[in-house]
Order: C-alpha cells, then structure tokens, then sequence
C-alpha cells in the first residue's frame, strides 16, 4: 500500500501515526500498552535458569572447534606444521587462514581482517589456526600439538609510536603511515571565533581500554548441510544481519542459502556488534566435516578478541565569549585501532559528531586519526564514540564555569539546545527535554546547595550528555529500510511478531510486544514474539545505536495499519457504525462516539479470519536521510553524516563522592539522574537501563582497563585481575524520567540505552576535583592517582606558602 | 581449560583419609572446597595423579567454641559457618569478620578454613587473623599428631611445612585474654571478589589499668611471601598508653618492614603507603575495642 492511500484514508502521517490536535478521545497519547512497567517476556526462563543459550545446544553428531592463537603480538608466519593434531584420534579437521582468505569487517571499505591470519600475525592471541574435534579436550589437546614458527617483528602499542615508527614498521602493507583512516571537519570560522572569545581554555584528555564484559563469551554453532548446500548458524551476537552478510562474504554462499538464529543471548554492550571468528570458524569447520560444530570462547579469548573502546588521545580546546555562549570548539583526536579496521571510521567520524551536541556551537574544528597498533582491536562499545569526547568536553565546561566564576549548572543551560534544533553539521534535533533533564538532575540532587561546599574529600559533580536513537545509514552503500516487520494476526496462534531484531537482553522484544500491542488494541500478554532470525523474521539492522525502539516501532505501527483498517471494516459491518469511528483498545472494538455499540476483538478476529483466512500486516522503517554538510556554506563535508539520527535522547547526572584521602579509594555514594528518553515503553525496563548504563561507565571511569606487557601480551585477561564493580559498589540511584513525548517518533519514543552512559565519566570526574581540589585528565582514576596527585598537590601548596 | 585425568577418592573417615594421604604422597592432592584447587587445575599450574576429596569426613568440619576454652575449627569448616557462627563472631569478630571478606557468597559456601591456609596465598585473608590470635594448627598423619604455630607452618608462597604423608585436621584458637582485642582490615580496589591489596590484623592486650599496653601483636599480609609479623611495633608500643604520636611512630615502623611487590593489582610504593594508613587506623579501632570504647 503507498503511504499516500494510508494518508486519505486513515489521515496519518507517513510513518502511519496520528497527528496532533485532536480530542482525548482521539489522543494518540492516551496509551493502555506502552508506559505499563511489565515484566519482560524472557524474565521468567532467565531467572529459572531455562533459557536455552547457544552454548546450551546439542545437535546429533555435534562435535567441537577450539582455536589456536598467536603468543606474538605482531609477527611474520613462518611455518603451520599441524600433522601431529591431525594424527590425534578424535581429531576430524585442521584450517588456517588460507582456506577463507575473503577479508571481513563491518565497515566494508576498510574491511581487511581474515578468519585466521594469513602470513602474519597482529595481536597476541590472534587465530593462526583451528581444529573440529570429537570433544572439546581432544580439540583443546590438538592445539598444542599444532607447531607455528614465527619471525618477530617489532610491536607497537602506543598509536604515537606507530605513526612515528610507520617508515620502519607497517601493521598492514595498505596503510603507509599505520592509520586507518584520518579526518577534518571544518566548520564556520574558528580562529576568527577565538580571538573574539572572552574565555578560552586548552586541555588533553586520555580515556583507558575498558571491555565491555558482557557475561556470555562469543559462541556459535554451525550445521551445514552438504545435501543442499544449506548453513544454519547459531550464534550470540547483535548483528544477524551484518553477520549474514559477511559469512555469505567469508564462505562464499549465497545469503539465501545462510540462516542465522539467535538463541537468548548473555549481553553484547557492542562487543557482539562485529562478526566473531567463532561464528566463521564454526562454519568452515561445519562445512568441511559435514557435521555440526560448536565453537564457545574461554574468558581470555573474550579479551584476546577484544573490541571494547578505543582508547582516545583528545586534544580539546573550548572558547566561550563574555556571556559565556560556546563560540568555538577545536577537538584534535587520536584514536587507538588496535590492530584491525572494524567499526573505526565510523568511530572516528562519531567522535566527530558529537561535538555538536547537547550545545549550541557555532564554530567547531575536528581533527581526526584512527592508528592500528599491535593490540586487540578495538570496536563498538555502549555509547560508541560519545563518551571519550563527551568527559573531555564536559570536564573542560566544569573549568570554564569555575574561570567564569558561576555554577556549571548555569553554563549548561545557557548553551542547552532546545527542540527543533539543526547542528552546524545539518544534524537535526527534532526534539529535546534536555534542559529538564539538567533541572531535574539538579534541583533532586540538591547539586546548588552542595557545590564547592563540601568539606574536602566530598564533592558533587555535574554533566549532561544524548546519543542517537538510530543511525540514518547502513554501513554498506545501500537505502533499504533498516526494518521490516511482519505481523499475523488469526485465532491459532493470536498475535504474532515476526522481525529479526536481536534481543540481547536489552529487552526489545518485551518492548516491541507492548507496541503491537498498543497499536492492535490488545494487551501485550497477547503478542508472541519471533525475533533473531534471517529465516523466520523480516529484515532488520542490527541491535547497535540504540536503533530498536524507535525502528521497530515505526514499522510495527505500519505494518498495524493494514491489520487496523481490515478488523475496522469488519467490525464495522457487525456493529453498524462506521469503520473509521471505530477505537481499538483492551481487546474491544468500539465506537468512540456511541460507547455502547462495542465487539471484542477476539470476535471481530473470528469474522475476518473465517471468510478471509489468517490477517497479515507488514510494516518498515526508513531513517529520514539529511546531507552532511556545513549548514552555512552548503558545502559537503567528509564524514558528517555519522551522527545524524531520527531522534536523539538525552541525560543529566549529578554524583556525589567520597574521596578517602589516605588511601586515595573514590567511593561514588549516590547519583541523581534525569534522562529524556521520549515516552518511556517500559518504564522499569527505562530504569534498568539507565542503572546499568550508570555501573557500565562507573566501572570504566574508576577500575577497568586492559593492560599488555611491553610485548602485546595480556595481563589480566580474565575477571580477576580485570576489576568491574560489583553490587557492594553500586551507589544509591534516583533515575528520573522527565516528561517528554517526541511527536515525530513512533509513540513518542526515542533511546535510553547509550544516552545515560554519557555524562558517568565527567560527572565523577567533576566530583573529584569538587572534593579534592584535583582534575584529572587520565582515565580510569585509581586510588594510586588520587593519592599521587593529593602528594603534589600538598607539595605545591607547601612551596607557595 | 580441562583438567588432566587422575584418580579420585572420597574417603569417609579421618583414618581412611590419612592412610590415603600417607600411600599417595606427594602425588596426591586434598580436594576441601576446591576454589583453590580447581583455578591451579584448570590453568595447568598443577596436574595431581589424585584427587582426595574430605568433604565426606565429618570430623575434618565443624566449631567448637566452649567458655573459657578458646576455639576448635575443623580444617573442612566453610568460611560461611565462620562468617555466620554466632559464637566465633562474639569471642573473634576479627576472624568471623576476614571470613566474610573472602570472594563471595558463592565461594564462601565453599571455601574451607584449612584450604585458605593450605594455599599459603600472601594474600590470603584468614590466616592475618588466625596469626595474631596466635591459632595453632593440628597436623596428622598415619604415625599421629603434631602441633604448629600457624606463623611457623605457612613459609613462603604456596609453601607450607606439611611433610609428606601429613595433613591439616584442626585449629586450635587460645581463648582471648581479658582486656585485649584484635581486629582484621583490608585494602582492595573494591569491596568483593577482590585479592587484598594490604590486609593487616592487630591483637592488643592491655594491663588492668586498662590504658597501658601489655601485649601487642601486628601481622600483616600481601607484603611478603608469608604473613608478617611486626618485630618492630611491641617494642614500641609495650608498657605504653597508645597516642597519636606513638601510633605515628608505630605505624612508619610497620611500613619499613613491609616488603611488598609491584604487580597487577598494585605498586609496591602505592602497598607501603596502605600499610601505614590501615596500622594507624587498626591499631586505633583495635586499642579503642580493647578498652572498651
Ligand atoms: C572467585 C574467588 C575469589 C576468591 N577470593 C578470595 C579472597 O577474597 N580471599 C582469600 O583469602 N581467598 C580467596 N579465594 C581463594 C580461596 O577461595 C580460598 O583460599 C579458600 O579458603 C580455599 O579453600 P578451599 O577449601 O576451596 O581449598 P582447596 O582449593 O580445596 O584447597 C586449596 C589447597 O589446600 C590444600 N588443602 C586443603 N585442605 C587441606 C588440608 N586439610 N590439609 C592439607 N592440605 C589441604 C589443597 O590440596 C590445595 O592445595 C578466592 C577464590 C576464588 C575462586
């Protein structure tokens, strides 16, 4: 059906939702479904312990691959001798990397990583070489028995040694000076705009290599049927679909001779957000055996493989003229690769773009590298590309207000944008509540009243922060919807969703439930959902750039369409009123004008069904598409659509810490949050987001870091010596949800899974410097930092007296 | 991860276990909660031709606390039963409470009192405690029963003094004299599952006037291949009212015996500084509880 039928007929908009302006009986915002804290529809078998996670399954003739990694960092390949691992009873197959030489990576221009290494190593830990055995002990066995001789080369771990170092060493022969990629971004007039600011302040910022730590490794299971040539793999990431296309890449078979199936899934946070080696290991192996393989990683592959947040070396320089207006901004970034392309154009340009928001600025600066380094590579991570500028940019505010002489709480809000907002860049806000936000934050935390009032060793910080709520593009050249949605609707089976959105444990399926529901007029005890499935469901993107809510809701409410305006027509004939009266909600059909003539739905279900057979609807969603370009001069520019995004959410937080002056430990004691995610679907799902998003960035601010010796190994690949918090460190937590309702979004929605991680990082850090005097510019903070710095601190203070 | 193949036994008695442990010998390995065991198996540090699992022996568990008769502990006692034992937490908050610190939940319920001092980790939290109480250990073997201070049996890392054909059966606390206290801290990057950055316990006795200190024992842990105890603070602080100055004093002296390592978890400069900061906080928290404040 063409969106213009819709319009005449239902009066929608194209997205097929009502408009404003109309009376409460016609409210689009008068929800039974969507708002209700419901439990989610996999709580119960997570919480028995009966969820089924890939790992779990045993298909008959199972067997196991293990994979056999590099001990060099960065290293010529001399020799694979596995003869003696073949000999190994149990043993069924050996492969290197030369039998899947097609390169893969998400980013399909840059894409240069091979399943296993061909011909040279570039990480501790890289896959050089996997084995299919009966079981995983033979499997493990065989490993050792696999002999690689290798030539070291020299390792660089600092991506300022290896551009310095490029002319003696290359990490891949394609890129000459060891960057992946480099990038400028200019707009207006910057150094017009400094000299005319009253205030300008210069700082570097240095983030650390957090991993997201998600509680399920990588695994994959794969059956190929040699008979049709048929794969079937399941496998536990975010991205059904890019993983679908890159195996069709990697394996040389059609896509529509690869399904992919998720199976409940233990977390992803972006680390499942690229393809995993285990999935096409899995896949060659099943395929050369003929049997199905399972492929599970050990913690340590988890790290070895790696794709947490790049580490971001930001120069940052801010100018704020007498009123204190941000005038210009120049942002100078650095970006640790690691030793493969991955997501990291895209995260460079994402830095890029968020020096856009939540502030006006007329006048930015970016200056961009993304630098291979012999370390596991770096990727997508909860927040991907905001939170390294967003502390830099929000700790240097802090600065600036404490130069100004007022509170940072006022800066903020000076230079908050407002609804209907377009960035320099041509990002397009259609709506923000981030003022709220920051007055929420600020007035329940009592932030005013507290700050720079503390007796020292206690402070209160402040920061604000937004992500996007989708991405406007696929990462391959194309402009297909980034959703479709199928629904069925009969009396066999009720309500069903089919969709291939990947549920990670994010909720999204509990979601999507309550907004068909919502939208048929049913509750969502009524919805089945089948998601995660290439086969099963209809198209969909990926779970990344807290994409789902909003794209799954747009589609679903398309796809209602169709289904709506059928049950309207029959009811309408057995109730004698006019179709387009008609009111879907709680499971009846009515007459909004004469209550009395009502139906159940069930009825009006049983009458379409029994002429027509089963009701199907089908929606999608396309992102609205905007040039990247200087909205003043209309020229394009390299790299400036990253970031533009559907709608955007936004969060400000106030923490309040207890610094123990003796032993330098930061205890963060409570938070104050107030976040505008649109309409909450599920309000306590909201609430568990944004706790977690809050320890998410609370453990990468104070105590994760991965670390290497000087040759590229790990130190402390394992949860051990990787320090997360734990509940003991969970601070107390008022989450607020501000009042919002974005008009153009399906319902009214928008993210809140990346926005809260936002302002974690700045606002502790703001904290810090409001309890010891002290700010810093290196992360994580540890207790050996703060009680170094109080030392210095102490010395200069003697020294001036 | 797989461990490597051996023979497994679960015996039921005490006299079973030691013919067992006297027969196997050093091929042997005593399997108690295994939360030890099992990490140095699985990563290969250690590969025992047999397991000898005690948890089927009902004399290896349990508390014995009577009046004025100090304590008994089983070697097989879950630190969770010390954590909990009401009895153990009135006569040796200090124990009970390092038992509650240990990992979590999970691997309290499982850890043993003998494994944590078996390990002979410097790390461990339990045997600080067990030090300054001045806990002894029962070794048995087929050919009987000797006794050990708990300072002499842990050696060095991982080392103990069992001899071959010996294992660890019981603790023998003494019962606290009037007037003293002893209390247990730690420091880590967070407040569990973590591997003490310094620990540290303090025993002090007073004399009747109930301000001068007759007796004084600081040990500490992750600052030397065993648990330490101060040669240098007694001295200090015996026949003395404790003041700040004199905690000062006793605190620095504590500090220049630790000798602590650089690793993962912490410099060695960043342990010497804990180690200040938790003798000058403990020996307070520990003078104030011996006077009844
Ligand atoms: C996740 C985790 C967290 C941990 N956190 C802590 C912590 O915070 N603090 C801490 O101190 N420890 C910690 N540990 C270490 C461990 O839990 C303790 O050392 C525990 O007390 C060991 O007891 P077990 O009964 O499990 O010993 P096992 O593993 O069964 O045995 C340990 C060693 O002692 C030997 N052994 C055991 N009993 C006897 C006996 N009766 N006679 C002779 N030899 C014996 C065994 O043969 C083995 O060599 C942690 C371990 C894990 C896995």
């Amino acid at each position: 059906m063409a969106d213009k039928d819709l319009k005449t007929k239902w009066n929608l908009t194209p997205g097929g939702w009502n408009l404003e302006g109309v009376p409460a009986y016609q409210d689009e915002k008068r929800f039974t479904q969507v708002g209700r804290s419901v439990p989610r529809v996999d709580g119960p078998v997570k919480v028995k312990g009966e969820a089924v996670y890939t790992g779990d399954m045993i298909l008959p003739g199972m067997v196991y691959g293990k994979i056999k990694r590099s001990t060099y960092a960065h290293a010529i390949i001399k020799k694979i001798d596995y003869s003696k691992a073949l000999e190994l009873p149990g043993v069924l197959a050996v492969i290197t990397g030369e039998e899947a030489p097609n390169k893969w990576g998400i980013v399909p221009q840059a894409a240069n990583e091979t399943v296993l290494a061909i011909g040279k190593v570039r990480f501790y830990g890289e896959g050089v070489a996997a084995v299919a055995a009966v079981d995983e002990e033979t499997a493990e066995a065989a490993l050792e028995l696999i002999e690689v001789e290798y030539e070291p080369l020299p390792v660089l771990l600092d991506p300022f040694e290896s551009m310095a170092r490029a002319g003696e060493v290359l990490i891949h022969e394609d890129s000459p000076k060891n960057i992946l990629h480099e990038g400028e971004q200019v707009y207006g007039d910057i150094d017009k705009a400094f000299a005319e600011c009253e205030y300008v302040l210069e700082r570097e910022f240095h983030t650390n290599y957090p991993q997201h730590g998600f509680l399920e490794p990588q695994t994959a299971l794969a059956s190929y049927d040699p008979q049709s040539g048929q794969m079937h793999l399941w496998a536990s990431t975010q991205i059904p679909h890019y993983l679908h296309r890159q195996l069709s890449i990697v394996l040389e078979i059609p896509m529509n001779k690869i399904r992919v199936t998720l199976p409940a899934i233990g977390g992803g946070f972006g680390g499942k957000g690229e393809a995993s080696i285990a999935e096409f290991v899995a896949s060659l192996l099943s395929r050369k055996i003929g049997r199905p393989v399972s492929v599970t990683f050990e913690r340590n592959e988890v790290f070895f493989t790696n794709k947490g947040r790049h580490p971001c070396h930001m120069k940052v320089k801010m100018g704020l003229d007498k009123e204190g207006y941000i005038k210009a901004i120049d942002f100078d970034n650095t970006l640790d690769k690691g030793a493969y392309s991955g997501w990291g154009m895209v995260v460079l340009f994402y830095t890029a773009s968020m020096l856009h928001l939540p502030y006006e600025v007329p006048n930015v600066r970016f200056r961009g590298r993304s630098v291979y380094t012999n370390k596991p590579s770096t990727g997508a991570m909860r927040g991907l590309g905001g939170v390294q500028p967003r502390w830099a940019l929000e700790c240097i505010m802090d600065e600036l207000a404490e130069v100004m002489g007022i509170s940072p709480y006022e800066l903020k809000m000076k230079n908050a944008i407002e609804s209907s907002h377009t960035c320099i860049n041509n990002m397009f806000v259609p709506h923000s509540e981030y003022k709220k936000c920051l007055e929420t934050a600020v007035e329940k935390s009592g932030f005013l009243e507290k700050h720079g009032k503390l007796p020292f060793g206690k402070g209160i910080g402040i920061a604000g922060g937004y992500y996007i709520s989708g991405t406007a593009y696929t990462l391959y050249q194309n402009y297909k919807p980034h959703t479709s949605v199928m629904i069925r609707v009969d009396t066999e089976a009720g309500v069903t969703l089919m969709c291939a959105a990947a549920d990670i444990g994010q909720g999204c399926n509990t979601v999507m439930a309550q907004m068909v529901a919502e939208e048929l007029g049913v509750h969502y005890e009524d919805v089945h959902v089948q998601s995660g499935d290439t086969e099963i469901g209809a198209f969909d993107l990926g779970s990344f750039a807290s994409r789902l809510t909003y794209a799954s809701g747009a589609a679903i409410k398309m796809a209602c369409v169709e289904i709506n305006q059928k049950i309207k027509e029959t009811a309408a004939g057995m109730l004698g009123v006019r179709a387009d009266q008609l009111v879907l909600k709680n499971r009846e059909v009515y007459s909004m004008y004469e209550t009395k003539k009502r139906i159940p739905w069930e009825k009006v279900v049983e009458a379409y069904t029994s002429i027509n057979g089963s009701l199907v609807g089908l929606g999608n969603f396309s992102p609205p598409r905007r040039k990247g370009i200087d909205i003043v001069t209309g020229n394009r520019v390299q790299g400036a659509n990253i970031g533009h995004s559907p709608t955007f959410g936004f969060s400000a937080q106030v923490h309040e810490v207890e610094v123990d002056v003796e032993t330098g430990r930061i205890y963060v004691k409570k938070v104050t949050e107030a976040g505008d995610c649109g309409t909450p679907v599920n309000p306590m799902s909201v609430d568990g987001q944004v706790e977690g998003s809050i320890m998410f960035n609370l453990g990468a601010c104070l105590y994760e870091d991965q670390k290497l010796d000087a040759n590229g190994k790990h130190l402390n690949p394992n949860f051990h010596d990787y320090k997360t918090p734990t509940t003991m460190e969970m601070p107390e937590m008022d989450t607020n949800i501000v009042e919002s309702y974005d008009h153009t979004a399906p319902f009214g929605v928008k993210e809140t899974g990346e926005g809260a991680v936002q302002p974690t990082f700045p606002a502790i850090t703001n904290a810090i410097y409001d309890a010891i005097g002290v700010r810093f510019y290196n992360l994580p903070i540890t207790p050996e930092m703060v009680l170094k710095a109080l030392k210095e601190k102490k010395a200069v203070e003697a020294s001036s007296k | 991860m797989f461990l490597n193949h051996f023979e497994y036994f679960a015996p039921k008695t005490s006299r079973e276990t030691l013919e067992l442990v006297s027969r196997l010998g050093n091929k042997a390995k005593i399997l108690a909660g295994g939360t030890d065991l099992m990490v140095l198996m699985k990563a290969k540090a250690i590969s025992p031709e047999y397991l000898i699992d005690i948890n089927g022996v009902e004399e290896f568990k349990g508390i014995v606390c009577e009046e004025g008769k100090g304590a008994v502990i089983g070697a097989n006692t879950k630190l969770a039963e010390i954590q909990f034992s009401e009895e153990l937490k009135a006569k040796y908050p200090a124990l009970a409470y390092a038992a509650g610190e240990v990992g979590s939940s999970q691997v309290r319920h499982m850890a043993s009192l003998g494994g944590n001092t078996c390990n002979a980790s410097p790390a461990a939290d339990t045997p600080i405690p067990l030090v300054a109480l001045g806990t002894k250990v029962v070794i048995n073997s087929l050919s009987g029963e000797r006794e050990l201070l708990l300072e002499d049996f842990i050696q060095n890392v991982r080392k103990t003094n069992l001899a071959e054909g010996e294992m660890l059966t019981n603790f023998i606390l003494p019962e606290p004299v009037p007037q003293s206290a002893c209390r247990y801290t730690y420091m880590g990057r967070r407040d569990a599952m973590e591997i003490d950055i310094v620990n540290m316990a303090v025993n002090i006795e007073l004399e009747t006037d109930g301000e001068t200190i007759k007796n004084v024992k600081l040990v500490m842990g992750s600052v030397y291949p065993r648990p330490l105890v101060s040669k240098e603070v007694p001295p200090l602080l015996i026949g003395q009212k404790l003041s700040e100055a004199l905690i000062e004093k006793a605190a620095e002296a504590a500090q220049g015996e630790a000798k602590p390592i650089d690793d993962i978890r912490a410099s060695a400069e960043y342990r010497r500084e804990i180690v200040k900061v938790l003798a000058r906080r403990l020996l307070k928290e520990t003078y104030d509880a011996a006077k009844g404040v």
